[in-house]
């Protein structure tokens, strides 16, 4: 049963229905078809999701590009909710053809629909002519290529990593583990001396995931992960078993809190700064949201990568960047606005934790620990973390795995299983 | 109830009570006057080392509420007196006059109580962007009146309908007709209903979401709810600004509640006495 | 009605329709069109981005048999549309009850109850979130200090408890509105009534059910419009407080409804969830309903 749309609207009573729908797929007489300015004007717009607290130093900076290029450049902002709701937004204005000039967006799988959908503009005339490549890391370009095709400009390459509490490290007589078994003893330690190890909330799904992905690493290795991830190898297998069942081990020895599944990441995120976990899962963000919010001296944190016994050792990380709208009327504004953000000194003003660019990286002086990860990124390599490794819908599938598990419902067994449903069902459609 | 004994053991039960219901608010008004680095350091659950007035202050603008407070309370002035006298019209064409298929058009307009709103959200999304009102206020206007219909005429066909027939009957004698009789005695003798109506629409009003969501767009033109996301972030919340943000968005609602709550307990009382 | 001046004019001539036609208008170009629309998105395969779309006829439909979460989403649907219609009901109707009694400071109390149904469902999920946490939120606290720490529970953490956890804060919000409705209804009942029972000798709970009850008639049903309105729909609070979870624990129709059209690119998928819960809804109010129009005729 195909109908065509226009068949079909032929005869019913749809038709405004239908209208509207016409007039996204580029065919109507909007002059931009999208994007804020008519052609050649010098309105922009720039949709994102920083926080309140960076929009006045985002908003500067524009207010600096616009004097320089003669342009008026408007920012929309949709804070909150991390993935959750900023790219269903973002779709619906794309959709109701008032989609912005320049958005921020995620790597992965969150960028890549906007990519393929052909919404994002081919960015490689703009990269040859500002010399992209030369200035930002390669690794995180690649986050940024969808399909052969560099759809996005990556400014903030996050490292995800163990943060963790100097004086409880102290009080349990711990040092930063070098093994996966020095890891386990170390959370004996703590549990011993009282301490909640892990600080990590499964609301959302994502942020306890950090946890299994780097379990995952351990016993899959950097080959087999890659190939798991891509759907290219099954999930029914010892490796994967193995990952489950020490995911387990993670709750059933109380190495992170009761009730994780059930904790919002934001509200259990800092709980090693308030001192009622040793350490979190996370990336450079968490100097400035954590212990900077809560005007803590960096010296009483510290952080590492965790130790995944293989060679080289790889932590999860994943990438943001801007696209440029491809129906935007003004794309040579839009690429030197882009442009100008990826400048250093534009870098540094917006204070950029874990910035792309050469000559950029964090302070030393005053993000110590975040600089830390700049060393990392640079020897060892990252893997997509895992929520973007898939689309959406496989991802809350994967967390309903994760939580049948912790809560007894699913052996390790019956969780690689599911999940090799759940990997072979996208793999086949992708 | 017959007046009892013991009033003083029934108001310490039910202040007990009372207390308790309210409990979770007090953090909220807590959480409001603590600096943001001492909630973080110690944890909502906690008594604060320190107060201040400054969250009100820093709320006030990342929440954008000179702009949020503006754009919901247009929308309150446009949506709520339309709302409620489009549904009275209506509701007094059901109850007071006669008119063809009324039972069926109360059936239909009824029904809609129960039909969910996100169930419209694309469609009316694609309709707005086809008249070309996205991002815009004026965009919402349509389906918060639509889905407040079925209530307001629910409530208020039955209040008018305990309206003695004889009153209109004498108006009509002196020769007036079905508009000044419905705006110079069935709209004011209904006063007390329709303020009750209006306040339940404002509040749902002031506080929808979902649609205000999708539809709007530029910080210029967003409600309170949606600006209220401001205070979260993508990996951390700003717990103690949500606090005071929620807090000034809930006080104008708060105020018109005590103002009006004499107009709604006689409202309801008179539509009530008759069954 | 035969007497009233209006009938002279027959079936009711046009000026009626003058004032009807405004609401009925807007009712159907907002809601009423766009539910149907949506029905017939739920016959296609769109995915809510592109331009085009095939039309699938029950596809989507029989999917949603093999779907999971479909199943006990509608159970959940079911749960809550049941307990919070009946629990802040019948607690509205105590608290009235209690405070139509010889109590001091009644605006205040009154007020005080009724404030959580004003707040913005944001800071209710932020707030439950916190008293819910298992390690030092208030709720096991509570149980702990009481000496009932056994029954500390991650409340949000566990398919087993999540739902109800969910549920407590809805009947917190609305709780409040019956309470007044009922006040006022139960102020307006003439004392003569009660106290004519009285010297025939009815105990308390007689005049209760012979008097109070059906003098509440009417308030009963603008109670129960407003608890079927907000039961059947629910969705944001769910959405703000577990986002589901954990795992799929607290899915109901409408937050799958969301996670589909919204996130998982299944926008025909998702509006067939729409349909067939409203269209449960619209079927099992039907009787309600019905009684109100029929009401009209008394």
């Amino acid at each position: 049963m195909t109908y065509t749309r226009r068949q079909f609207l032929g005869t019913t009573a749809l038709a405004v229905a239908g209208a509207g729908l016409s007039a996204c797929t580029g065919v109507s007489d909007e002059p931009s078809g999208g994007g804020s300015g008519n052609q050649g004007s010098n309105t922009l717009r720039l949709f994102t999701y920083d926080d309140a607290s960076q929009m006045p130093k985002l908003k500067e900076q524009i207010a600096a590009f616009d004097q320089q290029n003669g342009t008026t450049t408007t920012v929309d902002n949709l804070p909150g909710s991390g993935a959750a709701v900023y790219p269903d937004k973002l779709r619906t204005q794309l959709l109701g053809g008032s989609g912005p000039d320049v958005w921020r967006i995620w790597g992965g799988q969150l960028g890549a629909p906007f990519a393929t959908a052909k919404q994002a503009a081919d960015l490689a005339p703009y990269y040859a002519k500002y010399g992209w490549d030369g200035r930002i890391n390669q690794n995180a370009i690649a986050g940024m290529t969808f399909d052969g095709v560099k759809s996005g400009v990556p400014f903030f390459l996050a490292g995800v990593g163990a943060w963790y509490n100097k004086a409880l490290f102290a009080k349990a007589k711990v040092q930063p583990p070098t093994s996966y078994a020095a890891l386990e003893q170390l959370n004996d330690a703590l549990v011993a001396a009282g301490v909640t190890p892990l600080g990590t909330g499964g609301k959302y799904g994502w942020h306890i995931m950090r946890l299994f992905e780097f379990l995952l690493e351990v016993s899959a290795g950097p080959e087999l992960h890659d190939k798991l991830l891509a759907g290219a190898e099954t999930w029914d297998r010892p490796e994967v078993v193995t990952a489950f069942t020490n995911f387990k081990k993670w709750q059933d020895r109380k190495w992170m809190p009761q009730g994780a599944l059930g904790l919002d990441p934001a509200d259990i995120e800092p709980g090693f700064v308030q001192g009622k976990q040793a350490y979190t899962i996370a990336g450079q963000w968490v100097e400035n949201n954590a212990i900077g919010a809560a005007k803590k001296p960096a010296s009483e944190f510290g952080t590492f990568e965790l130790p995944t016994d293989h060679t080289p050792t790889r932590h999860s990380g994943f990438v943001e960047g801007y696209m440029v709208n491809a129906r935007s009327a003004n794309k040579d504004k839009a690429a030197a606005l882009i442009d100008f953000l990826v400048q250093p000194a534009t870098q540094k003003a917006l204070g950029i934790t874990g910035s792309t660019v050469t000559g950029a990286e964090p302070d030393q002086a005053k993000l110590p620990l975040a600089a830390q990860w700049t060393d990392i990124n640079k020897s060892s390599p990252f893997y997509t973390i895992q929520d973007q490794a898939f689309p959406k819908q496989q991802s809350d599938q994967y967390f309903t795995v994760q939580s049948e598990l912790l809560q007894g419902k699913a052996s390790p067994a019956e969780a690689a299983k599911k999940m090799q449903d759940v990997v072979s069902a996208w793999a086949k459609d992708k | 109830m017959t007046p009892r004994r013991g009033g003083l053991a029934g108001t310490v039960l039910l202040s007990l009570g009372a207390v308790i219901w309210i409990s979770p608010l007090v953090l909220l008004l807590v959480t409001s006057v603590r600096p943001l680095a001492d909630f973080v350091a110690n944890g909502p659950l906690t008594w604060p080392h320190e107060f201040t007035w400054g969250n009100f202050a820093d709320a006030w603008d990342i929440g954008n509420f000179a702009t949020t407070y503006r754009n919901s309370a247009i929308l309150l002035a446009l949506k709520v007196p339309v709302g409620v006298l489009l549904s009275a019209m209506l509701a007094f064409a059901l109850s007071k006059l006669r008119i063809r298929f009324r039972r069926t058009i109360m059936f239909a307009v009824f029904l809609g109580l129960t039909i969910p709103i996100y169930i419209t959200i694309v469609p009316v999304f694609i309709m707005l962007r086809s008249m070309g009102i996205t991002d815009n206020l004026l965009g919402l206007v349509g389906p918060y009146l639509a889905f407040g219909i079925p209530f307001e005429v629910l409530v208020l066909q039955s209040f008018f309908r305990q309206l003695p027939d004889e009153l209109i009957e004498a108006a009509k004698i002196d020769g007036a007709g079905e508009w000044r009789v419905f705006l110079t005695l069935v709209l004011p003798l209904s006063l007390p209903a329709l303020v009750t109506v209006a306040i339940l629409d404002a509040v749902a009003t002031w506080n929808e979401f979902l649609f205000a969501l999708i539809v709007l767009n530029s910080d210029a033109s967003k409600t309170i709810p949606v600006g209220l996301l401001n205070f979260q972030g993508q990996f951390a919340n700003n717990n103690t600004g949500l606090a005071a943000g929620i807090l000034i968005a809930v006080v104008p609602i708060l105020i018109a509640y005590v103002i009006l709550q004499r107009w709604i307990v006689s409202g309801l009382t008179t539509g009530a006495t008759k069954g | 009605m035969a007497t009233t001046a209006t009938a002279r004019r027959g079936r009711g001539g046009f000026t009626p329709w003058l004032f009807a036609l405004p609401a009925l208008l807007v009712y159907i170009a907002f809601l009423v069109y766009p539910a149907f629309s949506s029905l017939f998105f739920s016959f296609t395969d769109w995915d809510g981005l592109s331009p085009g779309y095939e039309v699938v006829g029950l596809d989507n439909y029989r999917a949603m048999l093999s779907d999971d979460v479909v199943v006990k989403a509608a159970l959940n649907n079911l749960i809550w549309t049941v307990v919070t219609i009946v629990v802040p009901i019948v607690l509205g109707l105590a608290l009235a009850v209690a405070l139509d009694g010889k109590v001091r400071g009644k605006p205040v109390l009154r007020m005080l109850f009724y404030t959580p149904g004003v707040l913005p469902l944001v800071s209710v999920a932020s707030i439950w979130g916190w008293l819910y946490n298992p390690d030092y939120g208030a709720v096991n606290e509570f149980l702990r200090t009481v000496g009932l720490g056994g029954l500390a529970q991650p409340w949000l953490g566990q398919d087993s408890t999540a739902l109800a956890a969910v549920m407590v804060p809805a009947v917190w919000l609305r709780t409040g509105f019956p309470m007044l409705l009922y006040l006022a209804a139960l102020q307006s009942i003439p004392r003569e009534q009660y106290e004519a029972a009285t010297v025939d000798g009815a105990t308390r709970a007689q005049r209760f059910w012979r008097i109070t009850m059906p003098n509440l008639r009417p308030a009963h049903y603008i109670v129960l419009a407003l608890s079927l309105i907000d039961s059947f729909k629910v969705f944001d609070l769910i959405y703000a407080t577990t986002y589901g979870g954990p795992g799929t624990a607290t899915q109901v129709m409408g937050t799958w409804m969301y996670f589909n059209v919204f996130q998982y690119y299944q926008a025909g998928y998702g509006t067939a969830i729409a349909v067939v819960i409203t269209l449960v809804a619209v079927a099992v109010s039907i009787p309600y309903v019905l009684s109100q129009t029929r009401e009209s005729d008394r």
